[in-house]
Order: structure tokens, then C-alpha cells, then sequence
């Protein structure tokens, strides 16, 4: 997931300067940057949905039975949308990279575990809907 | 410079204003317990710092939109990196909120 993660000041530079620091490599065709700029964006819009998702826990759930349980999972939310947008910001500088060097782009497994959480509380919440509806 | 056929640009724009929407809900609903009766300073503090968060990203997406105007088409650089820093931001300010 956040394999680049050693070099604190290199990933800085490539998060912030993707062309330009380190000067390797050549420019690629803008429409692929362009590109990679969409699908960050489209990660930027999965991060602030779960943002949404979790201000609207906080504000329109009733309180549920078990204390702070509303807020713990307006948090949990709130979190993974932070952790959403930091993974597209360096997802998109490690594709600008490896598009400057042409080599092969980087694979994650980012994707699929997020899928993992969200199914996870998806069954999660059917089950408390069950209890909540049958006892 | 022949006109891009595949309209990267305008798609790239398009990308940016439907961001642009997205953030508009999250700072509307972190502004929204200092509009609630009884809201404390904290949730003004609140409110204040989501609607400036939300005019640096309205003018970041701004100024991107003119680096896709030229020709060819400037890719992002700091504009991202901005982007996705204050979305960070906005998830720290609504833990907060949400703790207060």
C-alpha cells in the first residue's frame, strides 16, 4: 500500500514535484498524466463521500444503544477518508513516476482491501437491522 | 496544435468541478452544528475553518482549470498534492467535530 513510504523527504518531493524532482525519465504524453490526474480525483470524491458519510452519522443518527457507538463509527469513517486521500495523492505521484521512467505502473492492493472494509461494515450493519428488527 | 479528439482536457475540468460538488457537501455539513440552538465556539471555530477549507479548494480547482486551458494542457503538480492535503484536513476537522 505504502511501499514508498521510507524516505520521509523523498516521498515529500514526489507528492509535491512529481515532474520535476527527480529529473528522470522523459515527459509523457499529457493526455496519460491527465489521466492519472481523473482517476486521483476519483479517489479525492471516494474520500470526501466517506467524510460526508461520517459528518451525517455524527448529526442525523439517533443514539444508538451502545454508548458512543454513533461517534465511534462517524470516526471510523471520518478516518478512512483521511487515509483514502493520503493513498491517492501517492498513488498518483508513484504513476507519474513510473509513466517519467516507463516502468511498469504500480500495483495496489489499496482497492481491495477499502472493498474488504466496506463490504465488512455493510454486513456488520445488516446484522444489527436483523437483531434490531426480529428481537 | 491540433484539437485533442479524446477532449482530455475538458474531461480533466469536468473531473475537478464534480470534486469541487463533492467538497461542497462535506463543508456544508461541517459547518452545519453551528447553525444547531445552543451551538458552543468550538463548533463556530468549526464552521469557519470548513468554509475557508472550502475556498482554497474552489480556487485551487480554479487556477487548475487555467493550467488545462493552455496548449498543450499543463498536467497538475501542486494543485493535487494541495487537494488532497486539505481533504485530509477536512477528515482531522470532522474527528474533531464529531469528538467535540
Amino acid at each position: 500500500m505504502f511501499t514508498g513510504l521510507v524516505d520521509n523527504r523523498r516521498v515529500l518531493d514526489r507528492w509535491f514535484n512529481p515532474q520535476k524532482t527527480p529529473v528522470v525519465g522523459e515527459k509523457p504524453d499529457y493526455r496519460f498524466s491527465l489521466a492519472n490526474e481523473r482517476t486521483f480525483l476519483a479517489w479525492i470524491r471516494t474520500a470526501l463521500a466517506l467524510l460526508a458519510g461520517g459528518l451525517a452519522c455524527a448529526q442525523f443518527l439517533p443514539p444508538l444503544p451502545i454508548a458512543h457507538l454513533r461517534e465511534g463509527i462517524a470516526i471510523a469513517l471520518l478516518l478512512l477518508g483521511g487515509v483514502v486521500a493520503i493513498r491517492a495523492v501517492d498513488h498518483w505521484a508513484r504513476t507519474e513516476r513510473a509513466m517519467r521512467l516507463g516502468t511498469d505502473l504500480p500495483k495496489s492492493r489499496f482497492p481491495a482491501v477499502l472493498a474488504l472494509v466496506v463490504a465488512l461494515g455493510a454486513a456488520l450493519l445488516m446484522v444489527a437491522v436483523v437483531i434490531k428488527a426480529f428481537w | 496544435m491540433s484539437p485533442d479528439p479524446g477532449a482530455s482536457a475538458e474531461r480533466t475540468r469536468l473531473a475537478w468541478r464534480r470534486t469541487g460538488l463533492a467538497a461542497t457537501a462535506v463543508a456544508l455539513l461541517a459547518a452545519r452544528p453551528a447553525f444547531a440552538p445552543g451551538a458552543g465556539p468550538g463548533t463556530y471555530l468549526a464552521a469557519a475553518a470548513a468554509l475557508a477549507g472550502w475556498a482554497a479548494l474552489v480556487g485551487l480547482a480554479y487556477r487548475r482549470a487555467r493550467g488545462l486551458d493552455a496548449s498543450p494542457p499543463q498536467p497538475g503538480r501542486r494543485a493535487v498534492t494541495a487537494y488532497a492535503a486539505i481533504t485530509v484536513s477536512f477528515a482531522i476537522l470532522g474527528t474533531v467535530l464529531v469528538t467535540l
